[in-house]
């Protein structure tokens, strides 16, 4: 079948990704490697759901047979979830095609048989468009799209798996701080902080209003103050807080990649020329060791 | 001697793009760099090649401006490099990237392991390891945390939003690392000195004999503005300042 072929390990994304082929007016086909996830997909209003049977529980391992199958169907786009191992997988595909691949995009359209696809460069300093024609790639982050409603069949088929690669196992992440993604109030470290004893005053900030701690790449990567999950960035973390409060935060293009969707920014920090003001609702310009304490305090009243 | 091959990209550094009034991108006064997460490529070649008895060596794909890197990167503690020096790299996309990498990979003798970064700083389209996998027929590893390597084993923890995975393969294969994979140390005066010594092979698209047309056309680029409130309170004493805030976050209704 022509059409939009799917795929997501993540059911709600792939529902999502549903939505926006529907939104074209083509044909929407899901894939799916996971008896579960076909069955709790079924009223995702996808034309059809290919559940792929093989050697292999490593979805990436069937980018070849998926990439065969995508042109004896006459596919004329596949669109990926925009995860780790969907991001690998769609480009695999796009390898084995040598076809065009806009990755992470925030935005695609069909007009006169093209597709054209939006996304960002630079950490977010730069919206670029780009034409895709043929079948082509595309990954979409979570959170672009409205799933639909629709009763779908499916439908087994077995394909061969690139075994080169096995799992040896699988263990959960041992998160070592809070949940930064589902957060409402985030209180940011940068590497304008002087010692990590003065992590205090961030903490007791967050306390306050009940905020989980985060920093920028530097404090985690060569300071080590917090695990590597509590940097935000283009490389780590992506949030959406209702507020987000930075302290000594320069504010890096990546780093403000991963706040972009925050409701409120707020930057403190004692450089009135830092680019993180560039990308605030509320800032000051001032000492953090005077300013946060004192915010502490008026934000406790 | 097996060869590791770190890919690297010199990009323009993002801190010193201008966005016109207009929109327009002003990359002229941009300094370039190699792309950040590409030095913990290079330390991760550097290392599997000091645990494998191997020689690391760069790969890199670029214009003229590119011949910069060299320099940089041979200080990273890699041996050699190969340069793809083609002005074809402006209008690249990850297609053309990928068979650019690969036909010089293919051109290198006893490949073992050829180590990525998840994406570069500029486009961070996450596309080269798989692409470059596909198009040699390896096996591919990404998002690696971790790895080891014991006689022709390569066996990697890759970090995925819900769980760490570890995998095995036996070489060659293709990886992609994480920043996180290792500290990607700044080279000393001694290590910048002798830099200059080291070897490098220069290829042209015509060595390769390969089509480095691009298989996406870029339709239009400008700069991106955040639409902020941009009220930053700069004079006037702490206490004044901080209960302006306070004030301001209550009404925003964010606390």
């Amino acid at each position: 079948m022509a059409g939009i072929y799917i795929y997501s390990e993540s059911k709600d994304l792939a529902a999502e990704l549903v939505g926006f082929a529907r939104g074209t007016g083509k044909p929407a086909i899901l894939l799916t490697l996971d008896e579960k996830t076909a069955e709790e997909l079924k009223n995702s209003g996808a034309d059809k759901i290919i559940l792929i049977t093989g050697s292999s529980e490593l979805i990436e391992n069937y980018a070849r047979t998926i990439a065969d199958l995508l042109v004896k169907e006459g596919a004329e786009l596949l669109a990926v979830g925009a995860t780790a191992r969907g991001r690998d997988l769609a480009a695999r595909i796009a390898g084995y095609l040598d076809c065009a691949m806009a990755s992470d995009v925030t935005a695609a359209r069909f007009a006169d048989g093209k597709l054209t696809t939006t996304r960002m460069l630079y950490g977010g300093a730069v919206q670029q468009s780009e034409a895709l024609a043929g079948l082509s790639v595309i990954t979409i982050p979570a959170g672009k799209f409205e799933p639909v409603n629709g009763e779908t069949p499916v439908e087994t088929i077995e394909l061969a798996a690139d075994n080169r690669v096995s799992l040896v196992e699988t263990a959960p992440i041992v998160k070592q701080g809070a949940d930064l993604v589902a957060a409402e109030k985030v209180v940011c470290v940068g590497m304008g902080m002087d010692k990590a004893e003065d992590m205090k005053i961030a903490q007791d900030l967050a306390d306050a209003i009940g905020a989980v701690i985060a920093c920028t790449r530097g404090i985690a990567e060569e300071r080590h103050w917090l695990p590597v999950e509590q940097y935000i960035g283009i490389s780590g973390a992506v949030i959406k807080p209702k507020l987000y409060i930075s302290m000594g935060v320069s504010g890096q293009v990546q780093h403000v990649f991963g706040i972009r969707d925050a409701q409120i920014i707020v930057a403190v920090d004692t450089n009135e020329k830092a680019p993180v003001f560039k990308a605030a609702d509320y800032g000051i310009v001032g000492d953090m060791y005077e300013v946060i304490p004192a915010l502490t305090e008026a934000l406790k009243k | 001697m097996p060869k590791i091959i770190a890919c690297y990209k010199w990009v323009a550094d993002e801190a010193d793009i201008r966005i016109d009034a207009d929109l327009s991108v002003d990359l002229s006064k941009a300094k370039g760099k190699i792309s950040e997460y590409d030095r913990n490529a290079i330390e991760a070649a550097v290392q599997a090649a000091a645990a494998m008895g191997g020689q690391a060596v760069g790969l890199t794909f670029g214009t003229t401006k590119a011949r910069q890197s060299l320099k940089d990167a041979l200080s990273r503690g890699l041996e050699e490099a190969i340069y793809i020096n083609t002005e074809e790299a402006n209008e690249a996309d990850g297609a053309a990237t990928a068979r650019a990498l690969a036909a010089a990979i293919r051109k290198t003798e006893d490949v073992s392991l050829v180590i990525c970064a998840e994406g570069a700083s500029d486009t961070y389209q996450r596309q080269t390891a798989p692409r470059l996998g596909a198009l040699l027929d390896l096996p591919v590893i990404t998002s690696v945390t971790k790895m080891e390597i014991s006689g022709n084993t390569l066996t990697a923890v890759r970090k995925l939003e819900d769980c760490l995975q570890t995998v095995k393969a036996q070489l060659p294969a293709v990886v992609a690392v994480l920043p996180e994979i290792n500290g990607a140390p700044i080279p000393g005066l001694k290590a910048v000195l002798a830099a200059g010594k080291k070897p490098v092979t220069e290829f042209s698209s015509t060595d390769l004999g390969v089509d480095l047309k691009p298989k996406s056309q870029v339709t239009e680029c400008k700069g991106y503005i955040m639409n902020r409130k941009n009220i930053i309170l700069s004079e006037g004493d702490t206490a004044d300042k901080v209960k302006a805030l306070a004030a301001a976050l209550r009404k925003e209704g964010v606390l």
